[in-house]
């Protein structure tokens, strides 16, 4: 096949699956998940046989599907699909997260009566995802921005009966429609301002010399605060950990939030230094306050959001550098690894019968190999142990900050990779040491190989040598030189120069070693701390033991409080006032007043009707208007 | 006369003629009540999906595919006789009103219990029918007569079958349309007195456009003229602050009535707005801008703020229908916003296509609800989707449609609408306008949660009571799926519809986005953006090739080599006659055509004029011997 019919089949497929599933084994408890795994295969397939294609030094194919235009409005005339680096890197991970993450929810919801929903709901987002990824406009983008935003609802609302999912799964649409509503007011000024949004002509434009604009780059990096649940859009993805887990693991964890961080790595060429500065300052507080706050929950998804929160933090600060590469190697990484963490919650939370109380587990190492293996390398990659994945991007972000001479901005990141070592150690500590604390943790036992295969896949093989394609300056190349490492050659293309080129100022800056031993000191001293801090007899979490007061601010509760304060008593009470103006207003005093000599002259002429009427009138009415019709109708007919 | 202009017709008799059949509904048994209103109903929507496949390549007289006239209706003398067919915007428009017919048709029958089930159908038939007129006349007064003659039978609808407070609910309706019918009445008097409809120049759309753009019409009398239709037609479609009679004739009417008028008979002044105003009245739009940019947005932002804390569900989609006609008004108005760029008008066109399927399924879905839990207030109810998980499936589609998601046909026209505003001034009202997306997606978000998702709450039905709910039925899934396919169909491809709004826009409306270009002036030097301006106004003068499938009567109709005109009357030949290029005067014609010695008279008629002609004066020359168009209808008296 060529690489426009798979570029086609990549988007297409799961379309299909999802409609079928859908329509057609709704209620079927086989078809439907093999339909969505099969899809999902299909689509890595060709994903790779699309990227083992490419010329690594060119690595570009696009395709068009039929599309409309409008008057002026011709941007999406035809419908264009493309890959460039970027497109190639994000695509190899996102097809290759999800199909494994596909092949763990056919374990982890062996159990639930709507797998028929849940799988489509999956397709839906596959082919959501995928189109923002082979978009090649910012239009294009929207529509697909749109739709992962819709099926990420339907997925966290899966348990609909429970109201907090009920709850959650609006908040997230309504939090990211919010962004959106900067994010498409951005792109129409783009389109505007430029006439066209398409991604390589808008390049082009900036290259040769057309003017970027703060508010433009401030506008679409709403779309990203939305989507990417940065500050001050944040407060959905924790509540989005009501979704089954493994939704958290492809949606909330590996794909859908790290679009948001691809996206603005792809308009990069847009932002002013203005919107980096103020990318730079939200994220790297985002990284510092979400790596603090996963310590003061015991829920264990909740404690991996406020994770992810952090490591988007990562990302966007990166950006924020100037660091795009950088930014876009973190995404990467951190979807294998965060990705294995969520996998891992799900194994032990479906072997605890749903129990996701962290201070309910305990003594899981020896009931749970496999996960604790793999949870164990995807913590160590997560904390950045040298030439683990982690490693390669996570401290990278930190020197580069160290080296802008950024030190807030440094700060904030040391603060956060120290909280990803205690949250990490206390995970750990919590649920893997010391005896069970609940009576899910008592029976549970290891999960079947539906759901250990993709743990051994992800956490121990790709959460452990994801980076080193990076590993010297060419990598580990094999098959002709199509693959590198773990990557597909031209899926590495995208990072390759960036890392080297910051690893060289940093050597040339005399830093390498230095910043090589600071990770190590965090990671000792973070991970030593938390395992022997958090190690319980009883279960409680220490930290709430010890310091309530403490905890409590890592709960973190302060801007759900403040945004269901505005939504009570600002909002609703507003809009309350509106339309009590409205029926004092515009209903009683327009209606009865100023126009009261139409109702007094028609409204009784209305009700000579209603009283003497007895249907007659009405029937009159009728007959009499068929008859002018039928008559202008015959003519017309006999004309 | 062509079968596709037959078609038109018999898809607009055909609810007519089946209501008649209703006078007669006492000696009718109760099926076969049933089997003729359904004919009424299906009739149309296959008609209209016809016509639809065969638009592209029909015959067109000025844009008009499948004419038809009879001046025996009306008074041709006065400019005014009856005209059929259908252009690029009023075909999709017409297919909604049949689709949505349909499925307000089925919903009507399905219904049981109702008293004086005959009148009730003939009721909803003679709106249907009214309609359906409405969208298929091309003269001014016709399109008007149809819209009265659909509005009377919501008000009997109300009176005889409606909800709570029935009565006073249909005193206001009618005192607030009446009002607006009156006030655009009067604007459309004045346009006809002006000069419009006089002489030459037929009362028709393209008429009307004509008898302007040559002048005939005053220039202050333009925007006058424009403020009548703006704010009569405004009342009609709940124009902020003209809205209050929607929500509550939509929450008391039966549900059939609300779908029709919320979906279709509301479409009605913009359809006027877009199809009159902006055709022909350019620089009216151009004054009134302002205005309509001030008052959409108080739908958008106040009426939204409203939506949200309805309790109601059926008062939620009526407001949720009065908030959404303000993009389309906004879509309206940024034709004359970005200088003569028709896309707002073309996505204004498919948000009235979507708008109309959408909220007609909000009311279908909302009476199933209600049906289920007796009554309309969501607090008290919660968890349905337990038991009817199919009708949950379905209000998440209508909800997601009605607040815009890809993939449902009104993200198409939303996306459209909001980025030919980008020109607007000051450029926050934008933000202010794209926040409809937020706004939507709380109440429809809300509104979902609250009926499906979480427990039964146990005020509405009791734990019995829920265990026996059941799901969707048969008759009501069908004109469930039949609205959601149309949806998904023009949400997933666009082209579907936009092919033929565009054509009709580039060629019905070059003229008027050349007059405000010109108007526009000066381009502000800061925006870059004047490519797009310039882009959108260059008046495409041949007709966009929209016909692939059978290659040269494109080519046809842009060289016009042969042309086809009828003639009757007094004449000893009458008939078609085929004429080519040179032949076709109207002297040649009388020759081939052997006119009668006494005659004296002879008039021609045609999309956008009326002309009388002396024979004599013809043949001494007195008179400019007259070229003919193709389709003109010649009768010498």
């Amino acid at each position: 096949m060529d690489n426009e019919t798979l570029l086609r089949v990549i988007l297409l497929t799961p379309l299909v699956a999802a409609v079928v599933s859908a329509f057609f084994f709704r209620r079927s408890r086989v078809v439907a998940p093999a339909i969505s795994v099969t899809a999902a295969g299909v689509i890595l397939f060709a994903s790779l046989a699309l990227l083992l294609g490419l010329d690594p030094a060119n690595p570009t194919a696009s395709a068009t599907l039929p599309g409309f235009a409008l008057g002026g409005f011709t941007e999406l005339e035809t419908i264009g699909l493309s890959v460039d680096k970027n497109g190639a890197a994000m695509l190899f991970v996102v097809t290759f997260v999800a199909f494994w993450i596909h092949v763990f929810s056919v374990g982890y919801m062996d159990d639930d009566k709507a797998r028929g929903r849940f799988f489509a709901g999956l397709s839906v987002f596959m082919f959501s995802i995928l189109g923002i990824i082979l978009a090649n406009n910012l239009f294009m983008t929207f529509i697909f921005w749109e739709l992962v935003g819709f099926s990420s609802y339907m997925l966290i609302a899966h348990y609909w009966d429970t109201d907090y999912a009920a709850m959650a799964s609006k908040k997230a649409f309504i939090a990211n429609r919010v962004g959106d509503l900067g994010f498409l007011v951005g792109i129409i000024l783009c389109y505007a301002q430029y006439g066209t949004t398409n991604f390589a002509e808008l390049e082009v434009l900036i290259k040769s010399g057309e003017m970027t604009f703060t508010s433009i780059g401030l506008l679409l990096m709403c779309g990203f605060l939305g989507k990417s649940a940065q500050f001050p859009l944040h407060v959905w993805l924790t509540d989005a950990m009501a979704g089954p887990t493994p939704v958290s693991a492809l949606i909330h964890a590996a794909t859908m939030v790290a679009a948001g961080v691809f996206f603005m790595v792809r308009i990069f060429f847009l932002l002013t230094p203005d919107v980096l500065t103020t990318m730079l300052w939200l994220c790297a507080g985002m990284a510092a306050l979400g790596g603090l706050c996963a310590l003061g929950q015991t829920d264990i998804k909740k404690s991996l959001a406020y994770s992810t929160l952090s490591h988007l933090g990562f990302m966007g600060a990166a950006i924020g550098l100037g660091l795009p590469e950088i930014a876009l190697l973190h995404m990467a990484m951190h979807a294998f690894f965060k990705a294995t963490l969520f996998l891992c919650s799900g194994s032990i939370i479906h072997a605890c019968h749903h129990e996701q109380d962290m201070t309910k587990m305990g003594g899981l190492l020896k009931k749970m190999p496999i996960t604790a293996a793999a949870f164990v390398v995807a913590g160590l990659s997560i904390c950045a142990f040298p030439w683990m994945a982690g490693w390669y991007s996570k401290d990278m972000i930190l020197s580069g900050a160290y080296l802008a001479g950024n030190i807030p901005a440094f700060v904030a990141l040391v603060i956060a990779a120290i909280g990803t070592t205690l949250y990490t150690g206390r995970m750990f500590a919590m649920v893997f040491l010391g005896k069970a604390h609940g009576h899910g943790a008592e029976h549970a036992k290891e999960s079947s190989a539906w759901m250990t295969l993709p743990l051994i896949v992800l956490g121990v093989i790709f959460s452990l040598g994801a980076g080193w394609f990076l590993a010297g300056t060419n990598g580990i190349s094999w098959l002709g030189g199509k693959m590198n490492a773990l990557f597909p050659t031209v899926a590495t293309e995208a990072f390759a120069h960036g890392y080297h080129d910051l690893h060289d100022k940093l050597a040339a800056a005399g830093l390498v070693a230095p910043m090589f031993i600071l990770g190590v000191v965090i990671l000792v001293v973070g991970l030593g701390l938390a395992v022997v801090f958090y190690r319980t007899a009883t279960g409680e979490d220490k930290l709430r033991e010890h310091s309530p007061t403490l905890y409590k601010a890592l709960e973190y509760r302060y801007m759900d409080t403040l945004y269901a304060w505005y939504i009570e008593k600002v909002q609703q009470r507003f809009a309350m006032l509106v339309a009590m103006l409205d029926t004092a207003l515009v209903n009683m005093l327009a209606m009865r007043g100023v126009v009261a000599g139409v109702p007094a002259i028609l409204g009784s002429v209305s009700r000579r009707f209603i009283q003497n009427g007895n249907g007659s009138v009405t029937v009159f009415w009728i007959a009499f208007g068929a008859l002018a019709v039928a008559a202008a109708l015959v003519s017309g007919v006999l004309s | 006369m062509n079968c596709g202009s037959s078609l038109l017709q018999v898809a607009v008799a055909a609810p007519l003629v089946a209501a008649l059949v209703m006078v007669f509904s006492k000696w009718l048994p109760c099926a076969a009540k049933k089997a003729v209103a359904g004919v009424g109903f299906v009739v149309p929507a296959l008609a209209a999906l016809a016509l639809c496949c065969a638009f592209p390549c029909a015959e067109k007289l000025g844009g008009y595919a499948f004419y038809s006239s009879c001046e025996t209706i009306g008074v041709p003398s006065l400019g005014i006789w009856l005209q059929f067919g259908l252009n690029g915007i009023s075909l999709p428009l017409f297919l909604m009103a049949t689709i949505v017919g349909l499925a307000a048709g089925l919903r009507a029958i399905a219904t049981k219990g109702v008293a004086q089930s005959g009148l009730y159908y003939a009721v909803t038939l003679v709106m249907f029918g009214g309609v359906l007129g409405v969208f298929s006349a091309i003269d001014v007064f016709s399109f008007y007569i149809f819209h009265e003659f659909a509005l009377i039978p919501t008000f009997v609808a109300i009176l005889l079958w409606g909800g709570y407070a029935r009565k006073t609910t249909a005193i206001t309706m009618v005192i607030y349309l009446t009002l607006g019918a009156m006030v655009s009445l009067a604007g459309l008097f004045a346009l006809y007195f002006a000069g419009a409809g006089a002489g030459e120049y037929g009362f028709s759309f393209l008429g009307v456009a004509q008898a302007v753009a040559d002048g005939i019409v005053l220039d202050g009398n333009v925007s006058v003229i424009f403020a009548l239709l703006l704010f009569g037609f405004g009342i009609l479609v709940s124009l902020f602050p003209f809205y209050s009679w929607a929500p509550d004739t939509y929450s008391v009417a039966p549900t059939p009535i609300s779908m029709l008028h919320a979906g279709v008979l509301k479409k009605f002044g913009l359809y006027g707005l877009i199809q009159l105003g902006a055709l022909a009245l350019p620089l009216g739009l151009a004054d009134w801008q302002n205005w309509i940019i001030w008052l959409a947005l108080g739908n958008i932002v106040l009426i939204g703020l409203i939506t949200m804390v309805q309790k109601d569900l059926k008062q939620m989609v009526s407001y949720s229908s009065v908030m959404h006609m303000g993009p389309i008004f906004l879509g309206i108005a940024a034709f004359a916003i970005s200088g003569g760029d028709t896309a707002g008008l073309g996505g204004a066109v498919v948000l009235m296509f979507a708008h109309g399927l959408s909220v007609a399924l909000l009311f279908h879905l909302g009476q199933s609800v209600y049906d289920r839990t007796g009554t309309y207030d969501m607090t008290k109810m919660g968890g349905l989707t337990a038991k009817a998980p199919v009708l949950a499936a379905f209000f998440v589609a209508a909800t997601m449609a009605s607040i815009g998601l890809p993939g449902f046909a009104n993200f198409w026209g939303e996306l459209t609408i909001f980025t030919s505003l980008a020109q607007i001034q000051p450029t926050w009202l934008l933000g202010a306008i794209v926040l409809s997306i937020v706004i939507s997606a709380i109440y429809g978000l809300r509104a979902v949660a609250k009926i499906f998702y979480g427990k039964n709450t146990g005020a509405a039905l009791s734990d019995e009571a829920f265990e026996n709910v059941s799901d969707i039925t048969a008759a009501e899934r069908v004109p469930a799926i039949v609205l959601f396919a149309a949806l998904v169909a023009v949400g997933f491809v666009p082209s579907l519809i936009t092919k033929n709004i565009d054509a009709t826009l580039k060629t019905d409306f070059a003229p008027a986005a050349k007059v405000l270009c010109a108007d526009c002036g000066v381009v502000p030097a800061e925006t870059d953006g004047d490519a797009i301006i310039l882009e959108g106004s260059i008046p495409v003068e041949v007709p966009a090739d929209n016909c692939e499938a059978c290659g040269g009567n494109a080519d046809q109709v842009v060289l016009a080599k042969n042309i086809t005109v009828s003639v009757d009357g007094a004449v000893g030949n009458p008939g078609d006659f085929v004429l080519s290029g040179d032949d076709a005067t109207l002297l040649k014609v009388l020759e081939q055509a052997e006119v009668d010695e006494e005659a004296t008279f002879v008039v021609v008629l045609r999309v956008r004029a009326r002309i009388p002609v002396d024979i004599e004066e013809l043949r001494n020359g007195d008179v400019e011997d007259i070229p003919l168009e193709d389709g003109d209808k010649i009768s010498v008296e």
